[in-house]
């Protein structure tokens, strides 16, 4: 006969099995006190009897998994449970409403940086994407070394495309460009000139080439027709309003007279070329008979092959050295003279070597001398991206923090919970449960604040992003990334929470919180190793950006003015217009030069090879040169400094075969006394046999930046001589604007009809440096933002502390300790956390800056003062954060707080 | 996994038939308790028919949310036996799912070609 010691072992275990529910804990025990009572009279003893009942009834899982039916055939409404979850969960984050919006603001505002930054990098990777043939496009690039020059161009032959057709089968086709800087522009009516800079000139086969649709006119013959220039839907509707422009006449730079012969439709801004002009290479224009030259070495064609399919680009590749050899070695050969063998060439260090670079790379990964516009960068891709995730990492080591910091306090729910009969699995949903709300409110937060802020986005990077809700995968992706994070930020405090044992934490015993603590500081001290480490990259390039701005640069930029595209004077203007504006008042001097000391769109710059006399032009001495000209009033205009022998003369004439040279030139040429020797210019086309008279040194001007800081200042001559690429001027402090009007007013009189194009040097040196500011302004503020969430973070991990610390608070107030001493305490924590922070990623920092200063020849120090700085700001920042709610704790009446725990 | 059988009857044959075998129980007996009724199963079936834990109860259960049984708990010494009985609902329901039950085998009879004994 079953005993009531045996039902109580029997409810005992069933309890300790799971079976938690009243109802179904009564029934089971009944039932299995009914089979034991059998099998006792069977004459079974107690064990055997309950170990037999169990086996029929499946041990714990047949009896959890009928527990579970049992409940379920009770509810057939699954979501019950769920809107249960729901409404506790939101219950609770109501409770603590402070750090429930902390939790949700710091996500949103690090999602919405995190959507910002991953929007900019998706766009970056559809870079000419749009084009069908993508993957078969090629673009022919040269690696050239001669001496110690390294050339690394995308400048081809004319010849080479057709020549490498002939040669290779799996070349379906080619097309060439040519640049030709911007052009003048107006249609037959018209009289007024309007300046395009996106013009081109290319093969017929670009629109077989590229994905571009032709709107009007005929795609295969439109640039095979002599005259025929393609234009863009924009440059159309601008020019012919209203009408169509096929077979119009459109005038580039007064005196070529094209023929509209296709308008296609607006190339993507996803792509790395924006031509909006295209004029076909053929007929009897000067550019179209030099694309029909077959000599090499006179690269100035930018060549894509587009390849069959299934052909191999590696194995065409590896075919070109043989190609180059054959075709570019003679050319070489008659160059150089002598005694010339390619392999020889090649044996002493030199190097002519052409490959092929996929269409899809060029965007992100080429950054070679002759590129259509300034590409993107695939390391600047992986900073922002790593920024970005970095951002979220620390917005999600708050909810963490958070969660797991409230553990204290929900450990008692946690306790009552599971002694009312909660299984761990129902307290790992509930916790996920409020992790998800938190995180899906924080994703529509973010979706907000990106909506918000993504026009100042696009202002700083100069991009039109907008966030897609057109596509169909965009508010998926956001809901399973709102589902990701919420799960990864909640399953540590889940976890951890849901593992108290109720007996302990109801009894009030500590729970065992080193452990979660540990893990939480050191998830704050990433936080902030991560803050420090992005604020001293800011204030690295912010340093090195003021070191750029202030340095001397050997002329003066201030105060000049450039007057562009003067070439609209001629024939007989351009001196007149230099004259006239000198009258002016304010004005100073004035130059007539094409080559100005920055680096700007159509700025002459023109490399030549040098020797001295006397010591011929073998590779130890000849010297790699920039070839510039100028007037005898062009280094006083730009204020550069003379520091041995003379400037031109006013006769320039009298100064014909004179240079003056910069210091740099005279070094490389080893020269002591640079003043009137002579040298002579290495010339391709003179074939090494007629020499022109060689150029005597007349004065040596101080070494000046003429292009970034990234590279060291090289050698450069100064040939007396007037270009009209430009006119530019000196003037005297005074309004600029009523300035530049004065000087507009001669143009309109000396060039009707002609753009006024203008700019100031000074602008122009800060635009050379327009991708470092952009780098330093979004790492200033995605810093910011980073330090911000941080900080968010500490200021509620401070307050939970505070609070939770306010029993040891007020008795040690009771034993006498001051405001102060109590602060201290209660900052000395903190304080350790962002010490070790800072030791942890100040050498990170220490690396990174010195990599990317590297790629300056000149560059600022970053000095200890930097990181101690940076140190004394987070130091700063971060104390207030916690200051706040310490002191708050520190000067509370100890009785309150004692009466209260 | 509803019902533990011999290899006579397969489960899914008797699946759907569990609620009708406890009403009809319950309208012969006034009221049993989830034991019993196994018991009683399995004796009316000769010991083909054993119902599990598993499928009883959630059944039971089933059946009091839809309003066709009722229960009334005993306080027995240390535990406590709870009785299911029929409601009025479930009492009328036996009659029709019998019924309903009677003409679905005959109609599966004449499909299948067969002449079950125990319908005559």
């Amino acid at each position: 006969m079953i005993t009531d010691e045996h039902i109580a072992y029997i409810s005992k275990d069933l309890h300790y099995r799971g079976i938690v529910e009243e109802q179904v804990q009564n029934e089971m025990l009944d039932h299995l006190c009914e089979l034991v009572d059998t099998n006792m009279k069977n004459g079974q003893r107690f064990i055997e009897a309950y170990e037999s009942a169990l086996t029929s009834l499946g041990y714990s899982d047949g009896l959890l998994q009928t527990q579970s039916l049992i409940i379920k055939s009770e509810n057939p409404n699954p979501l019950t449970m769920l809107q249960n979850y729901i409404t506790v969960a939101w219950r609770n984050l109501n409770k603590h409403k402070a750090y429930s919006l902390i939790n949700v603001f710091g996500l949103a505002v690090g999602l919405a940086a995190c959507l910002i930054i991953g929007l900019y990098i998706y766009e970056e990777f559809q870079y000419d994407r749009y084009n069908d043939k993508a993957g078969r496009i090629y673009r022919v690039e040269a690696h050239a070394k001669l001496g110690a020059n390294q050339f690394d161009m995308t400048y081809r032959s004319a010849a080479e495309a057709h020549d490498l057709q002939l040669s290779y089968p799996e070349i379906e086709t080619t097309v060439r460009f040519r640049q030709m800087g911007s052009y003048l522009v107006k249609t037959a009516e018209g009289n007024e000139n309007i300046k395009e800079s996106n013009v081109i000139w290319s093969d017929s086969t670009f629109f077989k080439v590229f994905s571009i649709p032709v709107l009007e006119g005929n795609a295969r013959t439109a640039l095979a027709e002599p005259q025929g220039v393609a234009i863009s839907k924009r440059i159309a509707d601008k020019y012919y309003p209203g009408k169509s422009a096929l077979g119009e006449t459109i005038i580039l730079d007064n005196v070529r007279y094209g023929k509209v012969t296709a308008v296609y439709e607006n190339i993507p801004s996803t792509s790395h070329f924006h031509f909006d002009i295209i004029i076909g290479v053929v007929g009897d224009w000067p550019i179209s008979r030099e694309a029909l030259r077959s000599d090499y070495l006179t690269e100035n064609f930018i060549t894509y092959l587009l390849l069959r399919s299934g052909a191999d680009a590696s194995a065409l590749e590896a075919k070109l050295p043989e190609f180059v050899k054959q075709h570019v070695g003679p050319a070489l050969a008659s160059a150089i003279g002598g005694d010339f063998t390619f392999d020889k060439f090649l044996a002493q260090g030199n190097q002519y070597r052409v490959s092929l670079r996929p269409l899809l790379d060029i965007h992100l990964h080429s950054n070679l001398k002759g590129e259509f516009e300034s590409n993107g960068s695939i390391t600047y891709l992986y900073v922002l991206g790593a920024v970005g995730l970095v951002i979220l990492l620390i917005a999600c080591i708050n909810f963490v923090n958070l969660s797991t910091a409230r553990s204290s306090t929900r450990a008692k729910e946690v306790g009552i919970r599971k002694a009312m009969g909660s299984l761990r699995v129902h307290l790992i949903r509930q916790f996920l449960t409020e992790s998800l709300i938190v995180s899906t409110a924080g994703f529509m937060g973010a979706l907000l604040l990106a909506w918000l802020f993504l026009p100042l986005f696009n202002n700083l990077a100069q991009r039109n992003l907008s966030l897609p809700w057109s596509n169909a995968m965009f508010m998926p992706f956001i809901s399973v990334s709102a589902i990701c994070v919420g799960v990864m930020a909640g399953l540590y405090p889940a976890f951890v929470l849901s593992a108290f044992k109720p007996a302990k934490v109801l009894k009030g015993e500590r729970v065992p919180t080193t452990s979660i603590s540990a893990f939480r500081s050191a998830l704050v001290v990433g936080q902030l190793a991560l803050s420090v480490l992005f604020t001293i990259g800011a204030a690295a390039i912010t340093q090195q950006l003021r070191y750029i701005q202030q340095k001397n640069l050997g002329f003066d930029k201030d105060q000049v003015i450039i007057v562009h595209d003067t070439y609209a004077l001629r024939p007989n203007n351009v001196k007149p217009f230099k004259e006239e504006v000198l009258k002016l008042a304010g004005i100073t001097t004035g130059t007539v030069s094409g080559y100005v000391p920055v680096e700007i769109e159509n700025a002459g710059r023109n490399n030549s090879t040098f020797w001295e006399e006397g010591k011929g032009p073998t590779d130890e001495h000849i010297v790699s040169f920039q070839q510039w000209s100028g007037d005898d009033d062009y280094i006083r205009t730009f204020g550069m400094q003379i520091v041995a022998g003379r400037d031109f003369s006013r006769d320039l004439k009298s100064d014909d075969r004179s240079v003056i040279v910069n210091e740099a030139a005279v070094q490389q040429f080893g020269m002591k006394d640079p003043i009137g020797r002579r040298i002579y210019e290495f010339d391709v086309s003179a074939r090494g046999q007629e020499r022109e008279a060689p150029y005597t040194i007349i004065g040596v001007i101080k070494d000046f930046h003429f292009t970034t800081m990234r590279e060291t200042i090289m050698p450069l001559g100064i040939f007396p001589g007037e270009t009209d690429g430009s006119v530019s001027f000196r003037f005297q402090s005074g309004d600029p604007k009523d300035l530049t009007s004065r000087i507009e007013q001669v143009w309109k009189k000396l060039a009707p009809g002609q753009p006024f194009n203008f700019s100031f040097l000074d602008a122009d040196y800060a635009n050379m440096y327009e991708a470092e500011n952009k780098l330093a302004r979004i790492f200033t503020i995605f810093s910011a933002l980073a330090i911000f969430i941080a900080c968010l973070g500490l200021f509620a991990l401070a307050s939970l502390t505070a609070q939770q610390r306010t029993r040891e608070i007020g008795i040690r107030k009771a034993l006498g300790a001051t405001v102060q001493s109590i602060l201290l305490l209660l900052i000395k924590d903190f304080g350790k956390l962002v010490l070790i922070a800072f030791a942890l990623s100040a050498p990170i920092a220490h690396y990174a800056v010195s990599q990317w200063l590297s790629s300056y020849a000149y560059k600022t120090g970053i000095g200890l003062s930097l990181y101690l700085t940076v140190g004394g700001i987070i130091s700063l920042i971060t104390l207030f954060a916690v200051l706040f709610q310490s002191v708050r704790a520190a000067t509370a009446s100890p009785v309150a707080s004692l009466r209260n725990e | 996994m509803a019902t533990e059988l011999t290899d006579q009857h397969s489960s899914e044959l008797l699946k759907g038939t569990l609620q009708l075998i406890i009403l009809k129980l319950l309208s012969d007996n006034a009221s049993m308790y989830g034991y019993e009724i196994t018991q009683r199963v399995r004796e009316l079936s000769e010991d083909t028919i054993m119902l599990t834990e598993g499928s009883l109860y959630p059944t039971l259960h089933r059946l009091v949310a839809d309003g066709l049984l009722k229960t009334e708990t005993v306080q027995m010494g240390k535990r406590i036996r709870k009785y299911y009985s029929l409601t009025r609902q479930g009492k009328k329901s036996v009659t029709s799912k019998v019924e309903e039950f009677t003409s679905f085998v005959r109609t599966m009879s004449l499909v299948l070609n067969i002449k079950p004994n125990l319908l005559g």
